[in-house]
């Protein structure tokens, strides 16, 4: 296959293949029949590895030294490093969530378009990781941006998931209103959208460039959840059905920050001073991220914010990356996003796991609370488990993936030798210990204490809830004690962003 | 220079379509009238992507654009009318305040 097929492919197959899943549901839907919705989460699954295997040959024109790229029209698009990584995570994310929504969504009202959407989400993300045109780049985060209102507001019926999507939906079309104001900007002083033509255009650092940056990062910044503007990430990732939670927690916010970094990345030779503005929003996003979550007694409302915090140290190794022209930083960010996709994945599946035999099995649409997981590892010793082995990966425990990734990072800093970096990594060293303070008590909580009256009435789990979980354990167990696994993922990465930057 | 009054004219309408339309974000508690503010913004928008493309000579590319943008922000609106329709359904009212319940 050539490096065109393969591009137009990885592009444009889930976003054909989405209508007909939707159709295929629907016929269930009409007739009461199993057999359509069965084939929908069969073509969904087959669809995503379909992806899987176009990336993977798309990497083996790479490594034989083609490149994997094509125009539609005037619009450039191609699988680089940061295509490549973003791609794999949303692709084996997805592929994760599929199969964990198959019992959780069983049977829930617009169980049919749930799929549809889930894979446009998927594919839009693949499209933008994939984009070199900065108008062209907005779309698919607009696409991406509109599967998600969808989605989080999916259990249309209850009144929160209506006011976190409303919430979600007027702040996230805010900052795509705010970005193309800026891609408007960039247009008219460069005249050209194409990011390369863009990029050899923008050289002098003018008052507007930098007014059309500065709308830029605000406006990716809310998908981002730099810190004043995280306000809707946790009422979304809350009340999203827990797969959701577990795609937007692991790659929706980082596909925000990877577009950010895109655009700023064709502003390299304007000097305008995007690694220490990343610098500062990783501080910011850490401490607030971890005092914030310390006061929460909703589980999917903890992790959301301790989200905030993983998106905090993504920006501090990016910042450090850009300041210094640091390419290990780089390399350390992207690392940090494969790893906290897996480690958020795994620990929103485990609580959607509990949140389902405890209560959305059973028909009650309530929060699960920190107090219903007590002594929950009596009664769920698998699931109770896997979530402490993503809470204590979170914190940065040793065997595990999320110390390789917070130490590649801290390490990098700590590298370029000046008393604001070592800092630097004193404050986010000590912030990972913070983030144990509300990590480890749940971990206590399921193992000490008494089983609750909750967890004691709860259901069985289905072993297919239970499938995806092993697999993302897995990968974090793996990655922790062999981390140079990933690094041909994070290396290219890094190499595809630092090269506007001429490092 | 000869198109300055022209440009200097449409560059005064996008920043105040923009500026009422985040005003009307920002005062507004009317689920309905957040929608509109939020139209008139990107329509503001739209509107420079035009400005710049007769600025560089390039007005079937700034054209395209801008269509573009205005069907992806009618699905954005469709989207937060649907919301609207179903807060009303399910809690008899329009005003953002009645859904705050997740505060805490």
């Amino acid at each position: 296959m050539n490096s065109v097929l393969i591009t137009l492919g990885l592009i444009a197959l889930p976003l054909v293949a989405a209508p007909i899943i939707y159709l295929f549901g629907r016929t269930s839907v009409r007739k009461q029949r199993l057999l359509g919705m069965t084939l929908a989460k069969l073509l969904t699954l087959l669809v995503l590895v379909l992806e899987g295997l176009l990336i993977y040959l798309g990497v083996q024109v790479w490594v034989a030294g083609g490149s994997v790229a094509t125009n539609i029209g005037t619009i450039q698009v191609g699988l680089d490093g940061i295509g490549l990584i973003v791609g794999t995570i949303a692709v084996g994310l997805g592929f994760c969530v599929v199969i964990f929504s198959i019992p959780y969504m069983e049977n829930e009202n617009g169980e049919e378009k749930y799929y549809a959407l889930l894979l446009t989400l998927i594919g839009s993300i693949v499209g933008l990781a994939c984009s070199m045109d900065l108008f062209n780049l907005w779309v698919w985060f607009e696409l991406m941006a509109i599967s998600s209102y969808f989605l989080v507001a999916f259990y249309n019926e209850q009144p929160a998931s209506l006011e976190s999507g409303f919430k979600y939906l007027t702040q996230s079309a805010v900052g795509s209103a705010l970005v193309l104001f800026g891609i408007a900007i960039l247009f008219s002083t460069t005249g050209s959208v194409a990011m390369w033509s863009v990029w050899s255009n923008a050289t002098s650092g003018t008052p507007i460039v930098y007014a059309a940056a500065a709308l830029i990062i605000v406006g990716f910044g809310i998908k981002a959840a730099l810190v004043p503007l995280h306000t809707w990430l946790p009422d979304a990732h809350s009340q999203a059905p827990s797969g959701i939670s577990a795609m937007l927690s692991g790659i929706v916010i980082e596909a925000g920050l990877v577009a950010m970094l895109r655009t700023l990345s064709v502003l390299a030779q304007t000097h305008f001073p995007s690694g220490i503005i990343l610098l500062v929003f990783g501080c910011v996003n850490i401490l607030a991220g971890n005092l914030l979550a310390l006061r929460q007694v909703e589980v999917k409302r903890m992790l959301a914010y301790s989200s905030i915090a993983q998106v905090g140290y993504m920006l501090v190794g990016f910042g450090v990356a850009i300041l210094s022209s640091s390419y290990v930083a780089a390399a350390g960010g992207f690392f940090h996003m494969l790893t906290h996709a897996m480690m958020k994945g795994l620990a929103f599946l485990a609580a959607g796991a509990f949140l389902y035999v405890l209560h959305i099995g059973k028909g009650e649409h309530t929060a699960l609370v920190l107090d219903d997981l007590n002594g929950a590892a009596k009664k769920y010793p698998v699931v109770a488990f896997l979530l402490s082995l993503a809470l204590l990966g979170l914190g940065g425990l040793p065997p595990l993936a999320g110390f390789m990734s917070k130490w590649q990072i801290l390490v990098a800093t700590a590298g370029v030798n000046s008393t604001l970096m070592i800092c630097i990594v004193i404050f986010v060293a000590l912030n990972s210990v913070l983030s144990l303070a509300y990590y480890v008590p749940v971990i206590n909580r399921l193992y000490r204490l008494n089983i609750s009256e909750t967890a004691a009435a709860g259901r069985s789990i289905s072993w297919i809830m239970v499938l995806p979980m092993v697999i993302l354990a897995v990968g974090i167990v793996v990655i922790g004690v062999w981390p140079s696994l990933a690094n041909f993922l994070t290396f290219n990465a890094a190499a595809s962003l630092m090269y506007p930057f001429g490092v | 220079m000869s198109n300055f009054p022209v440009a200097f004219i449409v560059i005064l309408s996008i920043i105040s379509l923009a500026g009422i339309g985040f005003y009307c974000l920002l005062a507004t508690r009317n689920m309905i009238k957040v929608i509109i503010g939020l139209q008139l913004m990107v329509k503001g928008v739209a509107m420079a992507f035009i400005l710049g493309g007769n600025l560089t000579g390039q007005v079937n590319l700034a054209q395209t654009m801008a269509l573009t943008v205005i069907v992806a922000d009618t699905i954005v609106a469709v989207m937060g009318l649907a919301l609207a329709v179903q807060v009303r359904h399910r809690l008899g009212t329009l005003d953002i305040k009645a859904l705050s319940t997740l505060k805490r």
